[in-house]
């Protein structure tokens, strides 16, 4: 900002230029990172397919086994094998638990930014192994928190400024949702909705940029059909939007299921007397043993997904009964310490919920033509809340299907899903786990970047410290010489006592001008940590906590005061550059 | 596959996105690539200098080459081998093919193989390939396109194996009576098994191919995913009941019988080889029109067994025949589709009776918008599985209503 300043004295053209051609860079770095992170995502999905294939997971790679019956045998086998290889993935990552979409939020919405390239890769390894033998979760999350750690090396490697790495965080994850949907519109808005949750032009053309040459690599090396696709879609009767505003108001419950299950198998597995490396490979165990009977839940259910919205593929005990599975399956392999995104598994559940609608609607008013909107709509309204992004859910299927009808119908369901999953739940799967992790985004970002930023640079050591064996008298001379109001009362051992304020000593000088301050009855004032936030800090000051706070370590040891003003200072500035994040222009 | 003596027909379209080939993995396609650009490389210079090297010995070298007779084989006498001995000097034997391998694995088992050159379909390629009864081709010897694109992006998925090059595509067909259904054309792979709206007989091949592809297509199933659902038995399920539904059914297995039937009115509509129909069509001006969506495609290719005579030759031979203006001068005799994007705007009229063949091409994009490649890989290890239970459902099903 200080070069930017001295550059617009010297010369208004010369600055506009420096500030267009900086911006330029930055769309520029986007692109990069778009395109890295593309490749990277086509590789993973490429991978997973081709493991599904090789370790008889997929449909298609069992089928074309020449042994069936040792399919037994590897269905129990793989799965126990990949969670034991997770769980000795996960040992190398801090806190022993894969990365995903809710660190990425964190780190953006916190302002702390600098996701850490390894991280990245281990979870995304992680999950690749978690994918490859079958565990049921998603793939989309990996590689969005892979993608964001791409584009978050890329500013540090640049040395940009935090503002700009949470930028190159939302290119990366824009290009890798434009390229494995092969829908560039929901990459954007899913950056914007869900990781960077404010609108800012500044931010917008270097995403658009990511997500741009992430549709262009989808469409030229991906050879990939559409997730799902729909041949000709009929119009819906009006009555029937009705029934889509219930699939979504049910939808949010099945999607509070969902995310509770998840949250509570993760909960109860932490009790286990299991070391947590081998979690994975009981939770596998039992993933393989269900799979003998339904193998439609193995993996991340790509056909489930397509015969779901298929009339007459699944009858309604089945859907219902496939769908209590893959939930199950999903809450164990999560919460046991796969690694891998909710997102897919909650494709299928909301598809098979919405399918399970279709066919009772059949049976009641024999509508069948409109089957496959039933099962698109139970699709977002279960994966919506999830995600917490009702926009970008609506663009995949825009962007997949192309029928606008479709779209129509799901925001239908969406209009009632997310407020009341979120109403019930939370915003998201993501904000419940940051806020079960001590981090609370219901209330707003700065809260989250204020309880981010430490007061250390504030404290200060110009004050009046007192020892017990001063004088009232001297005291008061002290504190008229320093121009302070409040003096600090520190004992030998450096440790904190007291404050006293002026008035009162003033007070005591009166009755006695002797009187040891060490003798003067202790009054209990609120302390900051040399860690404490600045958050913290703030609240203080509301709660009346005075001109200054004093500072101390875990030890009471007397390490400074902060200044209110100095905390007003720091959180002007801290609020004008979030504005100029969100609102910055170019 | 009997002897599709006639025609099979077919352009080389540019709108085969693909198919089942979908799940080959990216990072082998850039594993290949890299190779390929190597051995590109690494022989920019040499085969050149070896087959000079060749014919200066042998003079006048005569490749033998093995295909599959008939009409078939007569026009590739016309588009490719009077040609190649013209433009080179390298005279071209012919002899017939029955399309197995088990005189080709006796003659690489005892070191001399007298045929130079096979047409070979692609399933038997890839089995002849993974069995090491074939040259690796790598590629060399396959021409870019006249205006230098790279053989790699000309030729359609698919088209360039590790052994073999596809030089055509034919693919099975619906066909169907034109005086069948008044006022109204079947233009869906649905409509065959809609018999309310288009009522009457049908003949299928006695076979899973095809039938499960489009039966499930008919339910909306996009062409990338086909083999994925009928790998579980809720998918092959899936797919025969629309089968099972059918009234008055007839299966077929020679592939002179489904335009026969439709001629003599005995269905209305019928499954069958694209040359089959065309040659009905055009030769004995049948009153039947073809639909070609969810046409199925299946490769013919070029193939060089090991120990050959003349290695270079034969390289030299399948360059010049997989050559876009070959290509596309083949389909003036017989409706086979190009296999490289280059030669689609190359075609032309029949050479006999002027009829624009890009109407009876199974490439031309006029005809390719949802072609479905038949998955050979996956036919190759389930076809006997899949057999026995399509032959549960409806052959016996059929052979124990019929008396």
């Amino acid at each position: 900002m200080v070069e930017q300043d001295q550059a617009q004295q010297s010369s208004p053209s010369a600055f506009l230029v420096l500030r267009v051609v900086r911006f330029l860079g930055l769309v520029a770095l986007g692109a990069i990172v778009g395109g890295v992170a593309a490749l990277v995502a086509v590789s993973f999905v490429a991978g997973v397919v081709w493991l599904n294939d090789t370790l008889l997971i997929s449909p298609r790679g069992r089928m074309m086994f020449e042994y069936p019956h040792w399919l037994v045998v590897t269905t129990l086998a793989v799965p126990i094998l990949g969670g034991v290889l997770v769980g000795q993935l996960h040992r190398l990552l801090p806190q022993h638990r894969p990365h995903g979409p809710a660190d990425v939020i964190a780190a953006v919405q916190t302002g702390r930014g600098r996701l850490p390239i390894r991280a990245g890769a281990v979870s995304a390894l992680s999950a690749l192994v978690s994918l490859g033998s079958g565990a049921s979760v998603g793939q989309y999350g990996p590689l969005v928190h892979l993608g964001a750690s791409l584009g978050s090396a890329g500013a540090r490697w640049l040395r940009l400024s935090r503002c700009d790495d949470h930028i190159t965080i939302a290119c990366g994850v824009a290009a890798a949702i434009a390229t494995v949907f092969n829908a560039p519109l929901a990459g954007i808005v899913f950056a914007h909705e869900v990781v960077l949750r404010h609108y800012a032009l500044r931010a917008f053309a270097p995403v658009a940029a990511a997500a741009l040459v992430g549709h262009v690599i989808a469409t030229n090396v991906l050879a990939r059909g559409a997730l799902f696709h729909v041949a000709e879609a009929p119009l819906p009767r009006s009555w029937e939007f009705g029934v889509f505003l219930l699939v979504g108001g049910l939808g949010a419950l099945i999607a509070g299921a969902y995310m509770r299950a998840i949250l509570a198998v993760g909960a109860r597995s932490a009790r286990l007397a299991l070391a947590q490396p081998l979690r994975p490979a009981v939770a596998g165990a039992m993933l393989g043993v269900a799979a003998l009977w339904v193998p439609d839940i193995l993996g991340m259910g790509k056909e489930t997904l397509r015969f779901a919205t298929i009339a007459g593929a699944y009858t309604s005990p089945e859907l219902l009964m496939v769908m209590g599975l893959k939930l199950a399956a999903t809450a164990l392999c999560l919460g046991m310490g796969f690694g891998g995104g909710v997102f897919s598994p909650a494709l299928v559940i909301g598809t098979l919920f919405g399918a399970l609608v279709g066919t009772l609607v059949a049976s009641i008013s024999g509508v069948t033509d409109t089957f496959v909107f039933y099962a698109i709509c139970g699709m977002v309204a279960v994966t919506a809340p999830v995600i917490g992004a009702p926009l970008t859910t609506l663009l995949i299927v825009f962007e997949l299907t192309g029928s606008y009808a479709l779209m129509t119908a799901a925001l239908a369901s969406v209009t009632l899903a997310c407020p009341i999953a979120a109403q019930l739940f939370g915003r998201s799967l993501f904000d419940i786990q940051l806020a079960r992790r001590g981090l609370d985004l219901s209330v707003g970002r700065s809260q989250a970047m204020l309880g981010e930023t430490r007061i250390t640079d504030l404290i200060s050591d110009d004050c009046v410290t007192l020892t017990s064996e001063t004088t009232v008298a001297q005291a008061v001379a002290a504190l008229t010489r320093s121009g302070h109001a409040l003096g600090h009362l520190v004992d030998g051992q450096g440790r904190y006592r007291n404050s006293l304020t002026l008035v009162e000593l003033y007070r005591g000088q009166e009755r006695d001008s002797a009187l040891l301050v060490g003798d003067w009855p202790r009054t209990p004032r609120p302390v900051l940590g040399p860690d404490s936030s600045l958050w913290t800090a703030i609240g203080l000051l509301q709660r009346g906590a005075g001109e200054t706070i004093v500072v101390v370590d875990d030890e009471d040891r007397f390490l400074g005061v902060v200044r209110e003003a100095r905390i007003a200072k720091a959180y002007l500035r801290h609020s004008d550059a979030l504005n100029r994040e969100e609102h910055g222009a170019g | 596959m009997q002897a599709r003596s006639l025609a099979s027909s077919a352009l080389p379209g540019t709108g085969v996105a693909a198919g089942c080939d979908s799940q080959s993995p990216l990072a082998w396609v850039c594993i290949a690539w890299l190779v390929c650009l190597l051995l590109v490389w690494l022989l920019a210079v040499s085969p050149v200098v070896s087959l000079a090297a060749e014919t200066r010995a042998e003079e006048k070298p005569v490749l033998t080459v093995l295909s599959w007779g008939g009409a078939y084989e007569r026009a590739q006498q016309r588009a490719l081998f009077v040609p190649f001995s013209d433009a080179t000097g390298i005279g071209v034997k012919v002899e017939r093919y029955d399309g197995d391998l088990t005189a080709l694995r006796q003659a690489v088992a005892d070191g001399h193989v007298p045929w130079d050159v096979i047409d070979m379909t692609r399933s038997t390629a890839l089995a002849a390939c993974d069995e090491g009864l074939l040259t690796s081709l790598a590629r060399d010897g396959v021409l870019p396109a006249p205006d230098g694109t790279p053989p790699a992006r000309d030729f359609i998925e698919g088209a360039l194996g590790d052994c073999f090059v596809t030089h055509s595509i034919f693919a099975t067909v619906l066909a169907y009576r034109t005086d069948a259904f008044p006022g109204r054309r079947p233009t869906r792979v649905k409509d065959l098994f809609d018999q309310q709206r288009f009522p009457g007989p049908r003949a299928l091949q006695r076979t899973p191919k095809a039938n499960l592809e489009w039966a499930l297509l008919a339910q909306g199933v996009p062409r990338e995913e086909l083999y994925r659902l009928l790998s579980t038995p809720r998918g092959l399920s899936l797919a025969l009941a629309p089968l099972e539904g059918l009234d008055d059914l007839r299966w077929w297995t020679r592939g002179d019988t489904p335009s026969r039937l439709l001629m003599d009115g005995e269905v209305v509509m019928a499954s069958g080889y694209n040359g089959r129909f065309f040659d009905a069509l055009v030769s004995q001006g049948a009153p039947i029109a073809i639909l070609w969506d969810g046409q199925v495609q299946e490769h013919e290719t070029w193939v060089v067994p090991r120990h050959v005579d003349h290695p270079q030759a034969a390289k030299a031979f399948i360059g010049f025949a997989t050559s876009a203006e070959r290509q596309a001068e083949l389909t003036r005799y017989i409706p086979y589709g190009p296999s490289r994007q280059s030669a689609v705007p190359l075609i032309a009229t029949h050479r006999d009776t002027g009829v624009d063949m890009r109407l009876y091409i199974p490439t031309h994009p006029l005809n390719s918008a949802n072609a479905v490649v038949l998955d050979e890989r996956w036919y190759a290890s389930t076809l006997r599985r899949i057999t026995q239970y399509f032959d549960a459902r409806l052959i016996d099903r059929d052979a124990a209503s019929a008396p």
